[in-house]
């Protein structure tokens, strides 16, 4: 499948917030209740359209726990969008988000945009974070903010979608510089029709002679 | 053999205590803390070991001078021509040899004490150092295998299938050592606790037997002290006549006067002027 552009993305947050559960939602549209726990990252991909482009979201699902810390700081590294999740009924998910994005800002580009997500919003009863705190939160540091539920799909799509149409954005603003591929932006391949999905000996030479236009 | 080289490295920098990812220290957090309860109880299990082992032959030694105290006095009691002194030395080292022999009886309790924390160490403190050594070793391991992951996560493209090979390879090592590594850790953290609670469940035990006979023998002894106290008082008192006159009696009256003058250097300059005017007069 041939793409106009690759955005790289990063899902972070605390361990048990259900990035993966997400991911699945996301990429498979299906839910498992149990997951494995992530060790370090695992790949996503879906191809979007915005603007009658195809867009090929290459989404990278980091591990939360705190031993991993600084193996998925390396991941940070070429991300164009960040998927900052909290768990809506554990509080101590939505403390750390300081930290989080504290994190994100200082391993990433400047210009990443980061998406606040308060994830399990169909566990009502159980909720210890207000929607409110969260849109305070986004507000106070300047980040886009959904909640959603990876069980019943809730605003799964539109997290992801909403988040590549503001890069989308950036990119017509030329706020990115497409062509320097640090900020998680690739041209696809759009002259070769033959390219198979990943992952798999793509023509990297197709993608890079695409980036001259 | 990829993997043997990213072990030794840890093991190494481990032995040597090179600087190790913060963030792998925090979170082990929980484990550390465990971990120095039960260096603590350790630790203190042989020091209670040893102060026991002090303890109950001093008061051996303690027993024994006490014993040959009273006895000695018993001896001079009988040889004293003096009827008084030599009640009282009979009296005092009779009750000073019954002392002796009754605080012996705190030893054989404090001996099940010592065998009791010995056991404890040699069975439950050994098995636990064994299941610690092991964890530490699944440590090691799970250490060297986040080090190779994250050497092998720097250059990473999914897209292009880049370096993707060679990170599955790391992260199914790292998961089947963070297994084992989760496995002893739980087994570490339940043990230690396990250890603290048995070892307060052999203190409330083996303490019981040592109380009893503190109490017994303070109970007895006082008593006895008691009954020797009041015997002592229907003694005549002893006629301190003749030693009277061997003590300095102006020493203490000498003291007296010193401390309870009020010192000012006027009554000093008064003093002056009277033993001057006392040398004019010569």
């Amino acid at each position: 499948m041939s793409y106009a552009y690759l955005f790289k993305y990063i899902i972070i947050g605390d361990t048990g917030v259900g990035k993966s559960c997400l991911l699945l939602q996301f990429t498979d549209k299906r839910f498992q209740p149990v997951h494995d726990l992530t060790i370090g990252v695992e790949f996503g991909a879906r191809m979007i359209t915005i603007d009658s482009k195809q867009i090929k979201l290459q989404i990278w699902d980091t591990a939360g726990q705190e031993a991993f810390r600084s193996i998925t700081r390396s991941y940070y590294r070429g991300a164009a969008g960040a998927l900052l999740v909290y768990d809506i009924t554990r509080r101590e998910t939505f403390n750390h988000l300081t930290t989080w994005l504290d994190d994100a800002r200082q391993h990433s580009n400047s210009n990443m945009v980061i998406m606040l997500i308060g994830n399990k919003s169909d566990l009502e009863s159980r909720r210890e974070v207000k929607k409110e705190e969260g849109e305070a939160f986004a507000r106070e540091h300047g980040l886009v903010f959904m909640e959603t539920s990876a069980k019943t799909a809730a605003n799964v799509e539109e997290a992801f979608i909403n988040t590549a149409k503001e890069i989308y954005e950036k990119i017509q603003e030329g706020v990115f510089d497409i062509n320097n591929e640090a900020n998680g932006i690739k041209i696809g391949p759009q002259h070769s029709p033959t390219n198979p999905s990943l992952p798999g000996a793509t023509g990297s030479s197709g993608s890079q002679g695409g980036g001259c236009c | 053999m990829q993997h043997q080289y990213w072990v030794t490295k840890k093991s190494v920098q481990r032995k040597l205590g090179g600087k190790e990812d913060e963030c792998v220290i925090s979170s082990d957090a929980e484990l550390d803390a465990k971990l120095e309860l039960f260096k603590s109880i350790n630790d203190s299990c042989l020091q209670l070991q040893r102060f026991i082992d002090l303890y109950q032959e001093r008061l051996c030694f303690l027993a024994q001078e006490e014993h040959s105290l009273g006895r000695y006095l018993k001896e001079c009691g009988k040889n004293e021509k003096n009827d008084s002194a030599g009640k009282i030395m009979i009296t005092v080292g009779k009750s000073l040899a019954y002392v002796g022999h009754q605080r012996l009886t705190i030893r054989p309790p404090l001996v099940r004490l010592h065998q009791e924390v010995d056991t404890f160490r040699g069975r439950a403190v050994t098995d636990t150092k064994v299941t610690v050594s092991e964890m530490e070793k699944c440590r090691t391991e799970y250490r060297a295998a986040l080090s190779w992951m994250k050497s092998a996560s720097q250059q990473l493209d999914p897209d292009t299938g880049y370096g993707v090979d060679k990170f599955r390879k790391a992260q199914s090592y790292v998961r089947s050592t963070k297994y084992k590594f989760d496995k002893f850790t739980l087994a570490c953290l339940q043990k230690v606790d396990l250890l603290a609670a048995a070892r307060c469940n052999m203190f409330s035990h083996a303490l019981v037997p040592y109380i009893n006979a503190l109490s017994v023998f303070s109970t007895k002894t006082t008593e006895v002290l008691s009954t020797a106290s009041t015997n002592l008082d229907k003694v005549e008192p002893y006629d301190f006549h003749v030693t009277a006159e061997l003590a300095i009696p102006n020493e203490d009256k000498d003291k007296e006067t010193f401390f309870n003058a009020d010192y000012t250097d006027e009554d000093k300059e008064k003093i002056l002027k009277e033993s001057e005017s006392e040398w004019k007069g010569w």
